[in-house]
């Protein structure tokens, strides 16, 4: 079975962060974890070549999933394998970015991660095995992905016993009796002592553990983001105003104030009156000037990311957030004010 | 005119509130309103009438039937027709339904009331805030909402330039409530064809578990509201009201966005969670709690806290807890449902998931914590497909997907007007494959 393998810039031996700019590219052969990985194959299995990218570019340039894709194609390979990414939040996006993209055409896939990485629900339709938190963890984890490999070589169906994580999907469909008859039945039924009956099985939506804060603000470059959906007059780049599926970036170089006219929001949640009245209500570009002309933070970042925080799936606003942090690192952004509605 | 009327003595005036049933099976619009035979006949002029307002320049008055190829874009709210079946109610008040808005402010839910069954009064059009929905009178997502399965009389209009919108909103709303109770009062003369004995909430307990029906309202000012007797709840807490209040029109919507995730004034009118607690024998219902969503975390939490105090005051075995709305409404439904348990009260929430458009998201925005017993109304995200309609009411254009009102359509489920009804009207679920 001829094998295409995906790593980050780091486990493929680039280098560390200053490399999370690396662009697409692909080496013959087994790299890294990828020589362990063929170790335990074994003789039937073959990694022909190893596809890596620097993370932040990974993860935040909208066409490297296609990139990525074009180099695998190339070599034809039965299985493209991605990761372990551990719980590595870009390096788990673009493995399960690059997985689903795969198995979407038709081209069998597998990834690895641990089940807090922000990469799990975007890898579907193809199966993510679990791996360890940390890189430390490789080894158990690659016998993991190795075992599951060869099921899937013999045209088994991954599951929870293979170490298959992310929800299953969930298809609608048409009961017999309507919901409020079965919320009377499920009452019945708990009130008779039956705890654990539900329809829906409770999420977890993890957490974040804040970051450091900054030394000194009046070094730093400061960013400011807002899902508040704050675009230029007329959304030129047609934003949606609910169930947002991207973001946007508007320059703020040679801006002092964001003028009422010249910028609105176009935000389907809240009433937008005031903060189209004063748009610095959503984004407030007039205090981070003075600010900065005050020497108390060290320069405004040049442009604001945006979106339309409004029934936005937990998924995609999670990418969202992995995809601002990566285009934000990468421009030397120290520290960001994300304004929320 | 009151030949066929219940006899005087056999009204429970005291005790609940008698529901007299005339079926529909046909609608048209003709000179003069009447109903005969199953058909109900909408009046041009008369429905002129009701619906004139200084802030409309024009109103008009369509129809449709379920398995039309027919498309009903942007719909704001429904409507069943009732009104009090008291003599000589012709007039604008429909004797004494929706109390606060068609007549004065007082309790309701006792005496007679007349039902169309099988059909429904809609506004459909822009208003601000309103999200676009849609509703299909036949095929592929007519199944998803149970107004596709009514008679529907569609109101549409065009505001007077320069009127205030909340002016507008209003008026349309006023004027369907009164062409809703006009039309009822055409069966005034009529024998119903089934009679319905509403029960009020007995004062002592049966020995039946009793469950409450915690309803909450989405209060986020102009065209995001609901009236309680014509007030909206925004900074109120929460209140218990007799189901056969609901019944009268005592809850009548002015919330427009979410178009799956709203409930409008028919769902109050015919409440499900308490239809199905009222059907099920092994069960005493306890009445209704309404709640506003408040839109902190702190007044949420005042208003679960209220919530559940109430539901144990009126003893309470177990409350079932629905919502309107998105997102932050999820909160609502689940520091209510930890509320309650905490209380010992046994809690049930009805969630719409956000699980994407292939499933796999979790569904909910906020869970709760301590509660666990949840029923799936569906997936918000899913794209459903819609081929296209003969004919559209309601606009000439969708501005969601920028597609012409008619044109064969992809859109997520979230559109399909009352698809998705927080309240449990429908019988949409979501899961894994079997």
């Amino acid at each position: 079975m001829r094998i295409v393998h995906y790593l980050n810039q780091f486990f493929a031996g680039v280098g560390g962060e200053e490399a999370a700019g690396t662009r697409p590219a692909v080496r013959e052969g087994a790299v890294g974890p990828g020589r362990a990985l063929a170790a335990l194959l074994g003789a039937d299995y073959e990694i022909v070549a190893t596809v890596f990218c620097g993370d932040d570019y990974a993860a935040s340039d909208p066409s490297a999933t296609e990139q990525l894709l074009e180099l695998v194609r190339d070599r034809a390979p039965d299985l493209l394998v991605a990761g372990p990414a551990f719980t590595s939040g870009r390096y788990g996006l673009a493995c399960a970015r690059l997985a689903a993209a795969s198995a979407r055409e038709g081209i069998a896939a597998v990834t690895s991660m641990h089940p807090e990485n922000p990469g799990l629900d975007e890898a579907a339709p193809a199966p993510v095995i679990e791996s360890g938190k940390i890189g430390r963890e490789m080894r158990p984890s690659l016998e993991r992905l190795a075992r599951a490999i060869d099921r899937l070589s013999r045209g088994e169906e991954l599951t929870e016993r293979d170490g298959r994580v992310g929800r299953a999907p969930r298809r609608n469909r048409v009961a017999e009796r309507t919901a409020a008859q079965r919320a009377v039945e499920l009452m019945l039924a708990r009130i008779a002592g039956d705890r654990e009956r539900t329809e829906v099985p409770l999420p977890s939506f993890g957490s974040v553990t804040p970051s450091a804060p900054l030394e000194d603000p009046a070094d730093a470059r400061i960013a400011l983001l807002t899902e508040g959906a704050l675009v230029p007059m007329g959304n030129p780049d047609r934003l949606e105003s609910a169930r947002a599926t991207r973001w946007l970036r508007y320059q703020l170089d040679g801006l002092d104030q964001l003028e009422e006219g010249v910028f609105q929001s176009v935000h389907g949640g809240f009433s937008t009156v005031a903060a189209n009245a004063d748009p610095h209500r959503l984004l407030p570009l007039d205090m981070a000037r003075e600010l900065e002309h005050e020497g108390r933070i060290g320069t405004l970042h040049h442009e604001y990311l945006t979106t339309a925080g409004n029934g936005t799936q937990v998924a995609t606003a999670r990418s969202f957030g992995v995809e601002w942090a990566a285009e934000l690192r990468q421009a030397g952004v120290q520290a960001a004010i994300l304004t929320a509605t | 005119m009151s030949a066929t009327r219940v006899p005087e003595g056999e009204r429970r005036s005291a005790t609940g509130l008698r529901l007299l049933t005339h079926d529909v099976t046909g609608v048209a619009v003709g000179e003069e309103t009447s109903y005969a035979d199953g058909l109900l006949t909408v009046g041009k002029r008369e429905a002129n009438e009701l619906l004139a307002h200084p802030a409309l320049a024009a109103v008009a008055v369509a129809c449709c039937s379920p398995g039309e190829s027919t498309r009903i874009v942007k719909v704001l709210d429904a409507v069943e027709p009732r009104c009090k079946g008291a003599d000589g109610a012709h007039d604008r008040s429909g004797g004494g339904v929706f109390p606060g808005l068609l007549s004065p402010a007082q309790l309701r839910g006792r005496g007679e009331t007349h039902v169309l069954r099988g059909a429904a009064v809609l506004s459909a059009g822009f208003l601000p805030r309103a999200q676009e929905a849609v509703l299909q009178m036949s095929g592929a997502g007519a199944e998803l909402s149970p107004l596709s399965r009514t008679h529907n009389v569609v109101v549409t209009f065009e505001p007077v330039p320069g009127a205030p919108w909340e002016e507008v909103a209003g008026a349309l709303r006023l004027g369907v409530l009164r062409l809703a109770a006009h039309l009822a009062q055409a069966t005034l003369a009529a024998a119903p064809e089934s009679v319905d004995e509403l029960q009020s909430v007995p004062p002592g307990s049966t020995g039946l578990p009793r469950v409450v029906a915690v309803t909450n309202i989405q209060t986020q000012g102009a065209f995001k509201d609901v009236l309680v007797y014509g007030r909206s709840m925004v900074g109120s807490l929460p209140t218990w009201i007799d189901p056969c209040e609901l019944a009268d029109g005592a809850v009548v919507s002015a919330q427009y966005g979410h178009p799956a995730l709203k409930n409008p004034t028919f769902v109050h009118q015919n409440n499900p969670v308490v239809a199905a607690l009222r059907a099920n024998d092994a069960v005493e219902l306890a009445g209704v709690v309404l709640c506003p969503e408040p839109v902190t975390e702190h007044e949420k939490r005042l208003v679960s806290e209220h919530a559940a105090r109430l539901c144990a005051a009126v003893g309470a075995d177990g409350a079932i807890v629905t919502k309107e709305g998105g997102g932050n409404a999820d909160g609502d439904v689940a520091l209510k449902l930890d509320a309650l348990e905490d209380l010992g009260i046994s809690a049930v929430g009805l969630f719409a998931e956000m699980a994407g458009r292939d499933g796999t998201a979790p569904g909910l925005v906020v869970a709760p914590a301590r509660a666990n017993a949840l029923i799936s109304t569906g997936n918000y995200d899913e794209l459903i497909r819609l081929e296209a309609t003969d004919r559209a009411l309601g606009g000439e254009r969708l501005g969601i997907v920028e597609a012409a009102a008619t044109d064969e359509l992809e859109l997520p489920v979230a559109a399909i007007y009352g698809s998705l009804n927080p309240l449990g009207w429908g019988h949409l679920t979501c899961g894994t494959e079997p």
